[in-house]
């Protein structure tokens, strides 16, 4: 793989010569402490002054950058439709391997059978730029290492910056990433043979992320056992919030619904959620999935046993938005340990 | 990540009421006429469509007329939820929006020259019918066809006309059984299940395809095992909340499977296999 440097130095004024073209995101502390993964707040050169690429945790995936919590499908006024428009480059700078890993994810599920058209025209000309975690962003919560999707990522992505001290090393892995390379080339160095410092960078990221988690374990457990006891408990303990779902990288549920005045209006669709008591709710009011256990089953064997069988991987990534964001305490990789230790962690 | 535009599968064309019978006092059947564009809307039996009252909402709604019977497209629906309703409340010329066809479909090339048991429970003789005219088009390729089909009450029975027509027809036999039987009413009262011994039922060379409530569906399929027949020979059709139709939304999920693009048909050994708790009853 083509290599090259960037200095941290530069990263800030890259991203405002690269937000000329593209509709740039990246994470940013915010003063309330919370790190969002979004655009700068205005075209002025000082607008990156709170990007940071620290291991820090962001609050929303970038998912929603493609499958949006609230979207207009199309418009109509008596009876005529307009369809609406979404396309535009973007550029996710600063992800992580995890959220790489969950993007993927969608676009592999949002593309078959039938292509989700307002998705895939968000993600044309999109240029992923990971970073690589040294240090887990979610200690405690967040196992990707187990998951297999990171500290970096193993392919998949544009770019990919390995911390080597004062500046990145840059791997270049696609056709786009390579374009934007040669597009702010001033930027990017040609610095000699780098493969052991960026080895060395992501054996000590490895070893620093290492979880006890045993995910291959719990999808081996889940194709074959029904944990009802798990989700009986943990069932009870949940409130419904649906917090794990919408921070979740890979949850796709939606709702549709319209909202019209006077012969004009709209139809959106908004993130839902497979937890919801309403979710299966028909008009009759008869609910095949009421039970507050087989909802959360739901939730668990979509990720850990459905998911490896129709596509052919977990539609976990391992990072640990879940337990973090849960008021109550409930998470993957409690659950995970729970399985696979015979443990009651919720 | 580049990728070439796709055809936007959410936006539905419009379509013109020609024609409204009224067949209960909450359920009535639509004969649409697709404007221009049409986008090739050719269905095959069993499948569905997303119809839509822009405004009010969308639902999916079976297609209840035959691919047999070409330049008809008939939807029988039953007042049930806000959608539902506001559909009633439209007239002949009025505009409904729709999308699809979705799903799978009926068996047909390998229903021919078998014994056919139609069951069917309240509206689910909508999607049923589908099938049932579409053999009938083709009478001679089929053995004995018998209809079973059980409401809630007299009044509430379907497609009434079409009933007798079909049973005045060499070979076929249409049996009606109600919970709550009306003056005059001189059939059976009880499930559709106690009508097994009257309709001769018999797995030999036969398939059963059935419609209906979770309960009927649930009680049928055993009784018709519990008959000698083969799970691969009682063939259903499933309902389930959806939203999209087309595998996204995940209302619709049962285990790894969606009942709008796996589904909507699937036969007892499938049915069998799904979780018990994703509540297939």
């Amino acid at each position: 793989m083509e290599t090259r440097t960037l200095l941290k130095a530069d990263v800030k004024t890259l991203l405002h010569e690269a937000s000329k073209k593209w509709e740039v995101f990246a994470p940013f502390s915010e003063p309330s402490g919370d790190v969002n993964f979004r655009q700068p707040e205005s075209a002025d050169p000082g607008a990156f002054e709170g990007l940071t690429l620290d291991d820090l945790p962001t609050l929303i995936p970038p998912k929603r950058l493609f499958f949006p919590q609230s979207e207009k499908l199309f418009e109509f006024e008596r009876g005529k439709i307009r369809e609406t428009p979404h396309a535009s480059p973007k550029l996710l700078f600063g992800m992580k391997s995890c959220d790489l890993a969950g993007l993927l994810f969608s676009d592999g599920f949002f593309a078959k059978d039938f292509p989700d058209a307002y998705y895939l025209s968000r993600a044309n000309d999109r240029l992923t730029v990971v970073k690589g975690c040294l240090q887990p962003p979610r200690p405690g919560s967040c196992f990707c290492s187990s998951a297999g999707t990171g500290p970096f990522s193993s392919g998949g992505f544009d770019l990919q910056l390995v911390d080597l001290g004062d500046r990145y090393a840059v791997e270049v892995a696609s056709e786009g990433g390579a374009r934007f390379v040669a597009d702010h080339a001033r930027f990017f160095a040609i610095d000699g043979d780098l493969g052991a410092a960026i080895a060395d960078t992501k054996a000590k990221a490895a070893k620093a992320l290492g979880t006890g988690i045993e995910f291959g374990k719990a999808i081996e457990l889940m194709a074959t056992r029904d944990f009802e006891e798990n989700y009986a408990r943990i069932g009870e303990r949940c409130i419904y919030c649906g917090a794990c779902l919408y921070t979740c990288p890979t949850c796709s549920c939606f709702n549709v619904f319209d909202r019209a005045a006077g012969g004009s209006g709209a139809r959106f669709r908004s993130w839902d959620g497979c937890v919801f008591e309403g979710y299966t709710r028909e008009a009759s009011g008869h609910n095949p999935r009421a039970k507050k256990a087989s909802r959360t089953a739901r939730r668990y064997e979509h990720k850990l046993k459905y998911d490896p069988l129709v596509a052919g991987r977990s539609g976990c990534v391992g990072c640990g938005r879940c337990l973090d964001s849960c008021p109550v305490g409930i998470g993957m990789s409690k659950f995970i340990r729970e399985i696979t230790q015979g443990t009651e962690e919720m | 990540m580049t990728t070439e535009p796709v055809r936007n599968e959410y936006l539905p064309i419009p379509a013109v009421i020609k024609d409204i019978r009224r067949e209960t006092f909450d359920v009535k059947t639509f004969s649409l006429e697709l404007g221009e564009p049409h986008g090739g809307f050719v269905y095959r039996q069993g499948q569905f469509a997303e119809l839509s009252v822009l405004g009010v909402g969308e639902v999916p709604i079976s297609i209840t007329s035959s691919p047999s019977r070409e330049g008809i497209l008939e939807f029988t629906i039953r007042a049930a939820g806000r959608v539902t309703r506001a559909m009633h409340e439209l007239g002949v010329g009025d505009l409904l929006h729709l999308r699809g066809p979705y799903g799978n479909a009926f068996p047909f090339e390998e229903l021919r020259g078998k014994n056919l048991f139609f069951v069917a429970g309240g509206i689910g003789m909508a999607p049923l019918r589908s099938l049932i005219n579409m053999v009938l088009d083709a009478r001679g390729e089929f053995g004995e066809v018998k209809v079973l089909y059980g409401a809630k009450s007299p009044g509430e029975l379907c497609f009434k006309e079409e009933l007798s027509e079909w049973r005045a027809l060499p070979g076929v036999d249409v049996l009606l059984t109600v919970d709550r039987p009306e003056a005059g009413w001189k059939g059976p009262v009880g499930l559709v299940t106690a009508l097994w011994d009257a309709a001769g039922l018999s797995p030999t060379n036969a398939v059963a395809i059935l419609c209906g409530p979770p309960i009927m569906i649930k009680f049928a399929a055993a009784g018709l095992s519990g008959r000698g027949f083969a799970d691969e020979n009682i063939v259903m059709t499933l309902e389930r909340y959806m939203k999209c139709g087309v595998g996204k939304c995940g209302h619709c999920n049962i285990g790894g499977q969606f009942v709008c693009t796996d589904g909507p048909v699937f036969d007892y050994a499938q049915v069998k296999r799904m979780p018990e708790k994703e509540g297939v009853f």
